[in-house]
């Protein structure tokens, strides 16, 4: 299998602060690293250097063969990666089909001119823009379809995080970064999230993922390769069986769940 | 759970069509009366009125819900009704040319609040350079025709494509700004202008431009009176139709690139720049685009008003052009198109109509704005969420 995203020695200050240090790591297409670590340890600054929100103090990033470093996020999001927030940052006064629908903004051509002098044209893209987003709000568990018409910002916190997925996953990435998808979600409903996921990735092989999780049942369900950062170093990494068992990770975060067994 | 998904619609196309027909024909009537009101009592009466308007469908938004998807419903009735009034207006005016230059002035106005639209409303970049755009349009097209003696015709694009520039050259150093400051530039822009016209020697200076000639058609000039079916409507009325047909122009602008994927963007940037540019959108470029048709639609207002009134001064463009466009924004109702024009019509209309108040007249208005504020904090008329398909 090939290679899709290469982070090479990538280090991020933010001043005095040093958010990551030093992270090297690669992922292969269609597979899924899982990247746990503490509070504050660097992961979600890991997502906003490779999808261009920070450009790293000294490092690169290759994605699919090319060198994004520093390149813009909409460049970035072109390319194909798709992402969601640890806080979701949704379109909250549009409905949860325009934000689906703005999600396939790569995807779609109208410019100005077309929009203004070939209504039919344009007109047919959006029409196709909304057969796709409904068919993409029925994919995942929970009943986002039927509440496709209300706006964004009054849906419940577990329909929230479904929707930033929903929303990524429209551009059609060859990499999708989820940031802590099952915060804010029950058991029966992180359960779901998990067959999602693997739904998901058995429908397209080809997909990429990379997943922040802090619910180490998340993290056990896609247990070939995961990674643990701390204090913005990368402390170990390997299927999960060998990450739990590291000393270092352990101590760093597991210290007290593993004290207790 | 649908929410607002399938809005209580009449049962049949027959009853939507005679809601559609009666609740424009109550605008029509509301928006003579108001014309034709004199006297403190008669505006304070009619003003009163159309704040209880507002209050019910403020306290009953399902009313508001039904006029709306009565009108989707039966569009070709809708438009042909529309079509009608705007047509006929004229003619219920007759020889009143005072109520015929509102029309005209309220029509711009509602060209350049749509305009506007596109930034305040759909991106919510606020720009304070609208009265600039304006100014620059119908200094364009007065300097191509006097001294060139260019058509009117022919200085329409021109003159837009030249404010279309302008609209380029501040959206650049706008990208690198936010919120207030982006404010600042855009102030600092119209003031900049505004003081280049009053300096400069081919701009006339202080004085302004005079003896802009009258546009005419087919050998027929705007200057002289329009005939039509052994009718005779003041000269006034070639720039009521002119300028209606301006408005055609700007809500079909504004409706099409509402509904296309750059509406789209345009909301996305809106609600979250961060998010936004997660989802593939250069936010600098539609940034940079909302201040060109900005421009380019204030600027085709800035030409008619230049043949229609055939004098400019850099009076007509200040920076409180720019706050009145603004307001009628706010006021009408962020990234709705009706809403928008609403808000310019009132807000044209209104302080005329106040003159009755003499020294009161500013006072008073100010009050007036705030009441309907009050009455409706989204604006008249708020925007509203796309309908797709079935639901549209
Ligand atoms: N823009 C920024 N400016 C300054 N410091 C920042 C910035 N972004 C992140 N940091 C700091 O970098 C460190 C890593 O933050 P990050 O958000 O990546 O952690 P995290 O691993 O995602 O934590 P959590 O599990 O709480 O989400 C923190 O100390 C944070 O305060
Ligand atoms: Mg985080």
């Amino acid at each position: 299998m090939s290679v899709l995203l290469k982070v090479d020695n990538v280090t991020m200050r933010f001043g005095g602060l040093v958010a990551l240090n030093d992270v090297t790591f690669a992922i292969e297409k269609g597979s899924v690293l899982a990247v746990i670590g503490p509070n504050g340890a660097g992961k979600s600054t890991l997502f906003n250097v490779v999808t261009g929100v920070y450009k790293p103090s000294s490092g690169r990033v290759i994605f699919d063969g090319v060198d994004i470093t520093g390149k813009p996020p909409y460049e970035v999001a072109q390319r194909g990666i798709g992402r969601t927030f640890q806080s979701s940052r949704l379109f909250s006064d549009l409905s949860v089909l325009d934000n689906v629908i703005i999600g396939m903004h790569t995807r779609t051509k109208t410019g100005v001119l077309d929009a203004l002098f070939r209504p039919g044209k344009s007109g047919r893209e959006m029409a196709a823009c909304v057969e796709k987003a409904e068919a993409l709000l029925q994919f995942g568990s929970g009943d986002l379809f039927e509440q496709r018409y209300r706006p964004a910002g009054t849906l419940a916190q577990a329909d929230r995080r479904r929707l930033e997925i929903a929303r990524a996953l429209a551009s059609q990435p060859k990499l999708i970064l989820l940031d802590e998808p099952s915060v804010g979600m029950d058991d029966a409903e992180t359960d779901a999230l998990v067959a999602d996921i693997k739904r998901l990735r058995s429908e397209h092989p080809e997909l990429s993922v990379i997943l922040i999780e802090h619910d180490m049942r998340v993290v056990e369900a896609f247990p070939e390769h995961v990674m643990c950062i701390d204090y913005g170093s990368r402390i170990a990494e390997g299927s999960f069986e060998t990450v739990r068992a590291d000393s270092r990770v352990q101590e760093a975060y597991l210290g007290k769940a593993a004290a207790h067994a | 759970m649908g929410g607002p998904a399938s809005p209580a619609a009449p049962g049949s196309a027959v009853a939507a069509a005679v809601v559609a027909i009666l609740s424009q024909l109550c605008g029509a009537a509301f928006l003579y009366a108001i014309l034709k009101a004199d006297g403190g009592w008669e505006v304070t009466g009619l003003l009163t009125l159309l704040g209880l308007g507002f209050f019910l469908l403020e306290r009953y938004p399902a009313m508001g819900d039904f006029v709306t998807a009565s009108l989707a419903r039966v569009p070709l009735v809708t438009m042909a009704t529309a079509a009608i009034v705007v047509l006929g207006f004229p003619f219920l005016v007759g020889s009143n040319t005072y109520i015929l230059h509102l029309l005209i002035v309220a029509q711009l106005y509602a060209v350049l609040a749509l305009a506007l639209n596109f930034q305040l409303g759909s991106a919510n970049i606020p720009n304070f350079a609208t009265g600039a755009s304006y100014g620059i349009g119908a200094y364009v097209s007065a300097l191509l025709a006097l001294n060139f003696g260019m058509s009117f015709w022919l200085t329409l694009p021109i003159a837009a494509l030249a404010a279309t520039l302008f609209g380029f050259i501040i959206g650049v150093p706008s990208m690198r700004t936010r919120d207030t400051y982006l404010a600042l530039v855009t102030i600092a822009f119209g003031v900049v202008v505004q003081q280049l016209l009053n300096n400069f020697e081919w701009t006339g200076g202080p004085n302004g431009l005079v003896g802009i000639p009258a546009p005419s058609l087919f050998g027929h000039s705007f200057a002289s009176p329009l005939e039509v079916f052994g009718w005779k409507l003041p000269s006034q009325a070639n720039f009521y139709y002119l300028s209606a047909a301006l408005v055609v122009v700007a809500i079909v602008t504004a409706q099409r690139l509402h509904r296309s994927r750059i509406g789209l963007a345009w909301n996305a940037l809106r609600a979250d720049e961060i998010a936004a540019k997660a989802q593939g959108i250069n936010v600098a470029w539609y940034k940079v685009l909302a201040f060109a048709v900005d421009a380019f639609l204030a600027a085709f207002a800035g030409t008619i008003y230049a043949f229609y009134i055939s004098y400019i001064s850099p009076d007509n463009f200040t920076f409180l052009v720019s706050v009145t466009i603004m307001t009628m924004v706010i006021v009408g109702g962020m990234d709705n198109i009706f809403g928008v024009i609403v808000g310019a019509f009132l807000l044209t209309i209104l302080p005329e109509k106040l003159r009755a108040f003499s020294d009161y007249r500013l006072l008073f208005f100010g009050v007036v704005v705030i009441g309907f504020l009050m009455i409706r904090p989204q604006g008249l008329f708020p925007q509203r969420l796309r309908q797709y398909g079935a639901h549209r």
